[in-house]
């Protein structure tokens, strides 16, 4: 590589020493034709001079005589022998009388034509393959023909003579000296260019482009400063395109990162979310979809509405966000059953995505589902309780209503009936109270608000009084009322108002629902854990049915015994949620029949922490 | 006499219509709950059924609506009688013939005069003159 690379290098040094050289040969070859014409003309101009001069010189005086030589031979030998072929005196037939030939050289044949003005004239010829000038002049002896002088002279050829060797070798010294002298003149001119080649190679090469400076003189100096501002213009726009790269790749770093967190804000909402584009084909849908509305992510994404939703009134909803780009608020929800699961209730909410670019106009819909099953519940629950208080409200106002009526009405006469209007409005005006009571306990400790009072009590003082009041108002029925409660009871640390409304509770039940001469009786102990408060009774029981009702609120057995007697079906409900406030448990065993038993266990290790706190 | 059968789980009501309703000249029949007069109305049909709606086992709308299976063409008059005022016992009460919604808590005198109109309307008036 690096010879290839040399030899290129050099290149241009080789072909000027190949150019020289041809030049020199040129230069040589024009020489010596040159010299030749020169030679050839001297040879036609003295040949015909002397052929003329020999014709008119009398035929003796050329002729040998007495062993003498003729002026042919003398002429002949004084010639020099490289110019002169031959030299003859021939008869009007052509035939030689005399002469002298080169040695190796045959005189050709000749027939003169007999035209006079063709006598003095000269021709080529062809001597044993030797080119010859061939000058013939005719021979007059008293106005006759008596013959002609032929004188051949070789035709001068291409060839350096030896004198020419000096000049030539000059020559060529001179050629050979100026060709470096161009070389390195020539050189100093390419040398930028090389340069600026070497440079824009290791540009190529290079990861980076760089600026790069290159001078020169003359003509180069024009293109390599064009070229050096090409080059600085290219590197500035480089930059200015790398500058932009680099906030385009900040930009995608930003938007891949926003999306990332908007997707995972999106993945992380309760809601189930599809958000559906400007043709109302669905873009996006996050992990909560398939729960909730049982269709896997890719059955939506890149689909219509009506290729995944089978539920008509959602369809009808979301189909009216579909090509409508100027719809500008929210529809209420639509409220739809799960379709493998219809007790399950989703409410699905479509808000328009506005353009940030033209709030008039939205790039799609955001469609959001929600499990509203609870809140259904609740709310069909909250009306029914309304429906219910309201009803066990009105029951008594209506019985004070048309008793005060008829007390009205009847004036003073009936004093039965007076009397029994007045206790009838009495009762019914303490059974409103007790029922807005166990109302407003039941509604502070649903909502929370009911704080508990907690106190370190005598649990053994507690259940006597509330055994107490409670015997006391039975006093009227033939009911035996038993207190069990062994000797040492440790103290509990309760709200004792709340815990006395639930124990009272029980034991109104065990009054109210019990057989004449039945029992009541409230025990107490206490075991390795709890301790432990029992109201029993020999009553008309409690049925299988009606035993997993009984602490709903409102709830009232649809039994005729129970039905006979005034009841809101509070009275449970409020008692096991008021041990539920103490972390105690309230347990039923009933035998119908037979009697029922509830038990509160109230934990001891709960004591303990109550009195901590 | 007119005789008038109160449906309602609440003695005090009981007794108060009661006695007004006899003051007033009818003769009084009294059932518990639906199931009860139900009962009743199958042995005699009344003259007038006075129902509470909210009744344990059978309510004041399934005996009404059973009723109106069982005797297509009754000629009594029910009066619904309650205290549970949503507009769906007034809605399914009004599909029902010859029946009138009264919210509890009424006066007596409403229910009388209620009565009144019915019977003068009423020609011959079924059982004599209150």
């Amino acid at each position: 590589m690096k010879q290839t690379g040399n030899w290129k290098r050099e290149r241009l040094g080789l072909l000027m020493i190949a150019a020289s050289l041809v030049a020199i040969v040129f230069l040589v070859i024009l020489l010596l034709a040159h010299q030749r014409d020169s030679r050839e003309s001297a040879i036609r101009t003295r040949g015909l001079n002397l052929v003329q001069l020999l014709s008119g010189m009398p035929v003796q005086e050329l002729l040998p005589k007495d062993g003498q030589r003729g002026l042919l031979q003398v002429f002949g030998y004084g010639q020099r022998s490289t110019e002169i072929a031959y030299a003859g005196l021939v008869d009007p037939a052509g035939r030689v009388l005399n002469g002298f030939t080169a040695p190796g050289v045959i005189m050709p044949e000749t027939k003169i034509p007999d035209e006079p003005s063709s006598w003095l004239a000269e021709q080529p010829r062809d001597a044993d393959g030797r080119s010859v000038i061939e000058f013939h002049a005719p021979l007059l002896a008293d106005g006759r023909l008596r013959g002609f002088i032929r004188l051949g002279y070789f035709k001068p050829t291409l060839k350096i003579g030896y004198e020419q060797l000096p000049f030539i070798a000059s020559l060529a010294l001179t050629v050979f000296l100026l060709t470096p002298i161009f070389y390195l003149l020539v050189k100093r001119e390419v040398s930028p260019l090389r340069a600026a080649s070497h440079q824009i190679d290791v540009l190529i090469r290079s990861d980076t482009f760089q600026k790069v400076d290159l001078s020169a003189t003359g003509e180069l100096s024009d293109f390599l400063q064009s070229f050096n501002r090409f080059t600085e213009r290219s590197l500035q726009r480089i930059h200015e395109l790398e500058s932009g790269g680099d906030s385009l790749q900040t930009s995608n770093m930003l938007l891949s990162y926003k999306q990332g967190r908007i997707e995972a804000v999106l993945q992380a909402l309760p809601e189930a979310i599809i958000v559906l584009d400007e043709t109302g084909a669905a873009t996006y849908a996050n992990a909560k979809v398939p729960g909730l509305l049982g269709i896997k992510r890719d059955e939506v994404v890149g689909q219509l509405p009506r290729e995944w939703c089978v539920e008509p009134d959602l369809l009808a909803y979301l189909s009216r966000y579909q090509h409508n780009t100027n719809r500008g608020y929210a529809e209420p929800a639509v409220v739809f059953s799960h379709p493998q699961a219809p007790e399950k209730t989703i409410a699905a909410t479509a808000y328009p995505l506005f353009s940030p670019h033209d709030p008039s106009q939205t790039s799609g819909t955001l469609v959001v589902f929600r499990d509203v099953t609870q809140e259904f519940m609740a709310r069909e629950a909250r009306g029914e309780f309304v429906a219910h208080v309201a009803h066990e409200l009105k029951s008594p106002l209506n019985v004070l209503h048309l008793y005060s009526d008829e007390l009205l009405e009847m004036g003073s006469g009936d004093e039965a009936l007076r009397i029994e209007a007045v206790n009838v409005i009495h009762d019914e005006v303490d059974r409103l109270s007790t029922l807005i009571n166990n109302l407003l306990s039941i509604t502070k400790i649903e909502m929370g608000s009911m704080s508990l009072d907690r106190r370190r009590v005598r649990l053994r003082d507690l259940l006597q009084d509330a055994m107490e009041s409670v015997s006391r108002n039975g006093r009227d029925t033939d009911l035996q009322f038993t207190l069990d409660l062994p000797r040492e009871l440790p103290p509990v640390t309760v709200d004792k108002d709340l815990l006395r409304v639930a124990v009272n509770n029980l034991l109104t039940n065990a009054i109210k629902y019990n057989r004449p001469g039945g029992k009541v009786t409230l025990s107490a102990a206490e075991t390795d854990e709890a301790i432990e408060i029992r109201v029993t009774d020999s009553g008309i029981g409690i049925t299988h049915e009606d035993q997993a009702h009984i602490f709903e609120k409102f709830y009232r057995s649809n039994e005729e015994p129970v039905l006979q007697k005034p009841g809101h079906g509070l009275g449970l409900s409020l008692a096991k949620q008021i041990i539920d406030l103490h972390h105690g448990r309230l347990n039923v065993t009933s035998t119908p029949g037979h009697g029922t038993e509830f038990t509160i266990e109230l934990s001891k290790e709960e004591d303990l922490v109550a009195q901590v706190i | 006499m007119p005789r008038v059968l109160i449906a309602d789980d609440e003695p005090h009501v009981i007794r108060v219509l009661r006695l007004r309703l006899e003051h007033a000249g009818y003769q009084v029949e009294t059932a518990a709950n639906g199931a009860v007069a139900l009962d009743h109305v199958r042995d005699h049909q009344p003259d007038v059924l006075i129902t509470d709606v909210q009744m344990p086992r059978m309510t004041g709308r399934e005996l009404c609506e059973q009723i109106q299976a069982e005797l297509p063409d009754r000629k009594f008059l029910i009066v619904v009688l309650t205290s549970r005022t949503e507009v769906e016992h007034r809605e399914w009460s009004r599909k029902l013939t010859n029946t009138r919604f009264l919210e509890k808590p009424a006066s007596m005198s409403q229910l009388l005069a209620m009565l009144d109109d019915y019977f003068a309307a009423q020609l011959p008036i079924p059982g004599g003159t209150p």
